[in-house]
């Protein structure tokens, strides 16, 4: 499985990278490149923002779904990718 | 003849007496007779159940888990990669938000004076402000009176006062609490857990702590004069963490070469020596030029600063102009013969920077990078110094006369505040490319000195500046001086990075 490695260390080597947090379905990190309780509190707020907009875009438009979204904030970027595609 | 005779009784009704017997009426009822059933009830199936709360250790042990528990792991990553990757290079190169600035609250734009606070009994005498101090709360400034300027020993009774900015009655005028000391105060620090306990060192080298909530003698803790007490000026007071958790010490450094470290006995009013370093010429490790000096000469001490990143170290400034970093846990016995102190004291030197042309009368560790300081003496120039060498990263001009005070701001990595003798306040932004300073604050006192000051640490767009005229002034900044931008802090790094070979 040192595909799944690689895949993650390269994202987590582009310029500017802080972390990288891989989370399932649940919401439950599974693999992180910050410190476990960092993961886990990112990982839980971003969840259930993701969740709702997810509903967001499936309730203007069925057919449609997120594939990916992104938080701007004064001193971060947050970029949140989903499955959907 | 005579004979007995019974007659018959003769009676006469009442015509107004009636008889007391109530009259009586007899009734009855009774219900109809109540019918009844019986039936009885069995149950065929019988199950139980129950639930029980489990750890949560799943979720700690989730990202240590192997990845073959993860089957489609790979897959989604294979789908994801790609879009991925392809947004952090654009967003890494993308120009969309240089510049774009958010605001959700409202921006003040200029610097305004809010209090001009001022104790008249001290003005009418000609006391200057030597040491201000917020407590930890951000509501309560405390201010302590003393002279600077005055050479000779002197027994004149001198003030702490404390104003509390968040009351609805605020007097600038009138202080709320004065506590009288007997000799003048020269530096003062708020505890930094409780808002009521503040210490003060003093010009006869004890060191007190008062504590405001206190109804009748303030005094929590005094040193005394004993055989450890300073026996110079005290100039710099600072609470430091203890060896338990929530407990503090207080470090008193002053101008006789002594850097002490006091426990608070609460119980007996007294402050106990806990442990004490003395600083001597000899012990020094020379960056460079040779000792000229033979004999042990102390080395007077004018200011102290704590790293907020590492608890061991904390940097000297000296009368002499030495700049020395110092740490805690030195053990190395000191040069000075003992002089009945009750602990022995440790020469805690380990670096010396590059000396500057008079004392050194502030030095502040700035609380975004742990290498860097700035320093601030008589000559006029705030230097910026990393602890890795000898020799400042870079020197600004503040003005021509002494500087007196220097404070990093608790909010904008690049911003540092300075107090002059001209009794102005310059803040120098290093993210601007000039070394002109981003704002000049003048304290309206007419061309005396200032000679403190310091950031509010909960209200961080607050800043008190203590004068020689005897009055604390308290200014709002403007946004530009207290909002964080983008990358200052990458800045900051590249700066302290800038390592001159």
């Amino acid at each position: 499985m040192a595909e799944v490695e690689d895949t993650l260390k390269r994202i987590q080597s582009i310029n500017g990278v802080i972390g990288t947090i891989v989370v399932n379905a649940e919401g439950i990190p599974i693999r992180s490149t910050l410190d476990n309780s960092t993961s886990v509190q990112y990982a839980g707020l971003l969840h259930q923002l993701t969740m709702k907009a997810r509903g967001t875009v499936r309730d203007i438009d069925p057919q449609n779904d997120l594939s990916f979204l992104r938080i701007r904030s004064k001193k971060h970027e947050i970029m949140v990718s989903t499955g959907g595609l | 003849m005579f004979t007995d005779e019974t007659l018959d009784i003769i009676g006469a009704e009442s015509t107004w007496r009636k008889s007391h017997q109530q009259t009586q009426e007899s009734r009855s009822c009774q219900t109809l007779p109540v019918d009844t059933a019986e039936v009885e009830t069995q149950a065929r199936d019988v199950s139980d159940n129950s639930t029980q709360t489990q750890d949560q250790i799943s979720q700690a042990l989730s990202i240590d888990r192997d990845i073959s528990d993860f089957p489609g792991l790979l897959d989604f990553l294979h789908k994801v990669e790609d879009i991925v990757i392809k947004e952090l290079v654009k967003n890494s190169k993308s120009h969309a938000f240089d510049g774009f600035r958010v605001n959700w609250e409202d921006q003040t734009e200029s610097v305004s004076c809010m209090y001009r606070l001022q104790h008249v009994e001290a003005q009418e005498r000609g006391l200057q402000v030597t040491g201000v101090s917020w407590n930890c709360t951000g509501s309560v400034i405390g201010c302590g009176f003393g002279r600077v300027d005055d050479g000779d020993w002197s027994n004149e009774k001198a003030y702490v006062c404390t104003w509390n900015l968040d009351r609805q009655n605020l007097n600038p005028k009138r202080p709320d609490m004065i506590i009288d000391v007997p000799t003048p105060v020269m530096c003062l620090c708020f505890h930094p857990v409780r808002p009521s306990v503040v210490a003060g060192g003093l010009y006869s080298g004890e060191v007190v702590v008062w504590d405001t909530s206190r109804s009748q003698d303030l005094i929590l803790a005094q040193t005394g004069m004993s055989a450890d007490t300073h026996r110079e000026p005290v100039f710099q007071v600072s609470w430091v963490p203890g060896a338990r958790r929530g407990e503090f010490m207080v470090l008193s450094a002053g101008s006789g070469g002594r850097v002490l470290l006091w426990t608070v006995d609460g119980a007996e009013a007294k402050l106990i020596l806990s442990s004490g370093y003395a600083l001597v010429q000899q012990q020094v490790p020379q960056c460079g030029a040779a000792s000229r000096t033979r004999g042990s000469t102390t080395i007077g001490v004018t200011s102290v600063a704590l790293s907020p990143w590492d608890l061991d170290t904390f940097l000297v400034g000296s009368e002499g102009g030495l700049v020395l970093k110092c740490s805690f846990s030195s053990e190395t016995v000191s040069a000075v013969p003992p002089d009945g102190e009750s602990v022995t004291l440790r020469a805690p030197v380990q670096f010396s920077f590059s000396p500057l042309g008079g004392p050194v009368h502030s030095v502040h560790f700035s609380p975004f990078h742990r290498n860097l300081f700035v320093s601030v003496g008589t000559d006029g120039l705030a230097h910026l110094h990393t602890v890795l060498q000898p020799r400042p990263l870079l020197s600004l001009r503040v003005s021509d006369s002494y500087v007196f005070g220097v404070r990093w701001s608790p909010t904008r990595p690049l911003v540092f505040a300075a107090a002059t003798g001209q009794g102005l306040v310059q803040m120098f932004d290093l993210g601007r490319r000039s070394l002109r300073p981003a704002a000049t604050v003048d304290q309206n006192t007419s061309g005396q000195p200032t000679y403190c000051l310091e950031f509010n640490p909960k209200h961080t767009n607050l800043m008190a500046v203590g004068n020689a005229d005897g009055s604390v002034n308290i200014w709002q900044l403007s946004a530009e001086l207290t909002e964080q931008g983008a990358k200052e802090t990458a800045v900051l790094e590249q700066l302290a990075n800038e390592v001159v070979d």
